[in-house]
């Protein structure tokens, strides 16, 4: 994506030749989706991809910049573990987004002492910033089959079909679960839930609180948290997990930065929720992703020697905001094109229907962009329109009442979305894959389990809007129901970090660095490992230049 | 980044910094090559980890916001504030029996709300524009859903609890107003059939191999 060489329309120009229209003819027909994607989507794009060369999925394909952690050195040796504290508990969930709440909630209530650690405060995620919806087949002209039918073809069908299964028929159920939390959803006159369509779906299945559904769910399961006996640790980021004797996972090492100190947590159960990777800026892709969405758990689960599964599988959301620049990469719910909101380039025309799956939009617009079609800006950001002035024109007022978020964003931006459309561009939003998992969300380390986007198989290779909701709450029951279970069998007596000296092998045999330290936690412009507050847990750590 | 860019010389912890005027408070931070980990969130506004006191230039006024929702302005002064500790109030919607009981279990629980002074002083403080003071006498009144409407947009920066003189929490308040409308009043009978068609093995999936 170098900037030099982008052509295109100037912003001002387009700006200019922009008329409101409400109908705008669709494009002809992709005629070769595979085509499209080959040519233009980020995941296709050969020389980004490695082949990874330690550990458990030695020999396969992995993004290049994830594969660099993935086969980083650890951030802690045993001298830093040398006088930490060891704090006991049944369960440790590790992360506070929605499947870390979901998964401590259950657990607690099915009497497991629980502590919840967080690398910033708890419901600072990826679930926060959620705006679509949930899906949960809940019409008459829908069914769970239906569900499980576009889950699958959305995925390329790919996706693992237990897994699938499981989460489409607990659909309505985690709505259910959700209101006796008390999250509120949009509803008609007669109290029925209120549904719309996502792109590549054939029933409208989206269940969705305005724009703020990831909000709402968020503060409300938060709240709950909060209210309960869960030991809530926040500034406490994980850098490993410990092992014990039998090959299986028995806690984890803290870095507690209130403390500025290692904290060890023997655990009978331990359940990994830490989200995604959208900070790591793949391929230079702005990203609609949490701060802390480094990637964490899927090296420590790594380290461990769980399998992982599609680690060359990313989406890039189409709606990402590219202008202004201060709020680029904010995301634009795909509900404003599940509306039937256009996409229109520089010249004004459509070039895709809107409704087809992430990966299939996300890459014409970047094949819009590549081709001189797309809108270019000053500070040297392009993208396409999102022409949410011809959907206002179509249905007046909806804009205000189903987007308040959006209009919201608009304002910051100075710009009025019911009058000019919103330059926008693709932003790295998902991981498709990650930690395999089956249906009590187990991972091959006994122990150890995994839940939300943390894990792979349920999406396949693209997800589908309004999955990742349902996924962390589904998935994250199912994870604090099987590791309350652990409750009752034996603590073991190991807290090791051995499996550290088998990787450092691994690496130094197949001739890789040892510089670059992992999991990163904050992504690098944020210049924790320079921080002079954290200086007593950057005791070990390498200076890069 | 072209250095035509308008640049901006601003405040932020009393570091003195100059930056592209393009940028938001947290942006600006680092731009300057300074390290901020604690406080930042989400980046969209959504999170309410970032909490800022913001001084603009000519104007003695203190505004309370969210750091990587505002943009930097010449001579502007910002400071970083700690989170506080959690609000004291503790429920589960369990306790309530019924939703008759609703406005008593309310009281009991938040009993500061009723000695709401109205010095504005929540309201004030939202970044969101919430007329959180509005919300707390509503829900006094038992008026749960008219005050849980007021706080769609909130999110629990817990700047009104610090703004409040009562520790009232009233953002807590806001929340239990809007949980005891779906807790009690959410029965949505289309949900409710498709749970019934899939507890009785009516609704099935039959699974493709791959």
């Amino acid at each position: 994506m170098s900037q030099d060489d982008l052509t295109g329309i100037s912003y001002q120009q387009a700006i200019k030749s922009y008329r409101t229209a409400a109908e705008r003819p669709l494009p002809p027909a992709e005629i070769d989706n595979k085509k499209l994607l080959n040519s233009f989507h980020p995941d296709y794009i050969e020389e980004c991809l490695t082949t990874l060369k330690v550990g458990t999925n030695n020999g396969d394909p992995c993004h290049k910049e994830l594969a660099e952690v993935l086969q980083s050195d650890s951030r802690i040796n045993e001298a830093d573990l040398a006088g930490a504290a060891t704090v006991e508990t049944d369960v440790l969930v590790i992360g506070g987004g929605g499947a870390g709440c979901a998964a401590a909630l259950i657990a607690q209530q099915q009497g497991a002492k629980v502590i919840l650690a967080t690398k910033l405060r708890l419901g600072d995620s990826n679930t926060v910033m959620a705006e679509g919806g949930i899906q949960a087949s809940i019409n008459k002209d829908d069914s769970p089959q239906f569900h499980y039918n576009d889950t699958l073809s959305a995925g390329h069908q790919q996706s693992d079909p237990d897994l699938v299964s499981q989460l489409v028929l607990d659909g309505p159920d985690v709505i259910r679960w959700l209101i006796q939390h008390g999250m509120q959803f949009d509803m008609d006159e007669f109290g029925d839930l209120l549904t719309r369509r996502a792109g590549g779906t054939s029933a409208d299945r989206i269940c969705f609180y305005r724009d703020y559904t990831g909000l709402e769910m968020m503060r409300v399961l938060r709240e709950s948290v909060h209210n309960s006996n869960i030991d809530v640790w926040d500034y406490s980021p994980t850098v490993e997990l410990l092992g014990d004797d039998q090959g299986g996972c028995s806690g984890a090492v803290i870095s507690s930065l209130k403390h500025r100190k290692y904290i060890q947590i023997s655990a009978k159960a331990v359940i990994v929720a830490t989200g995604g990777i959208g900070r790591m800026h793949l391929n230079g892709f702005p990203t609609s992703n949490h701060f802390g969405a480094t990637g964490d758990g899927l090296v420590l689960a790594y380290r461990m020697g769980a399998k992982l599964r599609d680690l060359d599988s990313f989406q890039y959301h189409p709606t990402g905001l590219a202008y202004p620049f201060h709020l680029a990469g904010s995301l634009i719910t795909e509900g404003v094109r599940s509306c039937g909101t256009y996409l229109l380039n520089g010249n004004g025309e459509r070039f895709v229907d809107e409704l087809s799956t992430r990966d299939i939009v996300a890459a014409a617009i970047i094949r819009e962009c590549r081709e001189g079609r797309g809108i270019v800006t000053e500070d040297g950001h392009q993208g396409v329109w999102l022409d949410t002035p011809g959907l206002e024109a179509r249905q007046p007022g909806i804009l205000q009442q189903r987007f308040p978020k959006l209009m919201h964003l608009g304002e910051k931006a100075e710009i009025n979305p019911t009058k000019t459309p919103l330059l926008i561009y693709p932003t790295l939003h998902y991981q498709n894959g990650g930690v395999v998992i089956n249906e009590d969300c187990e991972t091959s380390i006994p122990g150890l389990f995994c839940t939300g986007e943390v894990t792979g198989g349920i999406h396949g290779r693209n997800r589908l809007m309004g999955n990742a909701l349902l996924e962390i709450i589904s998935f994250g029951r199912k994870a604090g129901t099987a590791a309350a279970k652990r409750r009752k069998g034996k603590r073991s007596s190991q807290l090791s970090i051995e499996h550290l000296n088998k990787l450092r092998r691994e690496l130094t045999n197949a001739e890789i660095s040892l510089d670059l330290q992992g999991p990163i936690l904050f992504p690098e412009y944020a210049k924790f490992d320079l921080d002079s507050d954290y200086v007593g847990l950057h005791r070990n750590r390498k200076q890069s230049a | 980044m072209s250095d035509a860019q308008t640049k901006v010389q601003v405040t932020i912890n009393g570091k003195q910094i100059h930056v592209p005027s393009t940028l938001s408070v947290i942006q600006a931070l680092w731009n300057a090559g300074y390290p901020r980990v604690q406080g930042v969130g989400c980046l969209e506004g959504v999170c309410g980890s970032c909490r800022v006191l913001v001084r603009r230039v000519d104007t003695d006024e203190i505004s309370m916001e969210m750091g990587c929702q505002t943009l930097v302005e010449e001579g502007m002064e910002v400071m970083f504030l700690v989170f506080p500790s959690p609000s004291q109030h503790s429920y589960s919607l369990e306790q309530i029996p019924n939703s008759w009981e609703v406005q008593a279990e309310f009281h009991k629980i938040f009993p500061e709300a009723q000695q709401c002074r109205s010095c504005h002083g929540c309201t004030t403080s939202c970044p969101k524009d919430i007329d959180v003071e509005k919300g707390v006498e509503l829900a006094v009144k038992g008026r749960f859903k008219e005050a849980g409407d007021l706080f769609i947009e909130c999110v629990m920066c817990d700047l009104c609890m610090t703004g409040c003189p009562e520790q009232i929490a009233p953002n807590h308040v806001g929340l239990f107003a809007r949980r005891v409308t779906a807790y009690f009043h959410a029965r949505p009978s289309n949900l409710i059939n498709r749970l019934e068609k899939i507890r009785t093995g009516a609704l099935q999936v039959i699974k493709e191999t791959p």
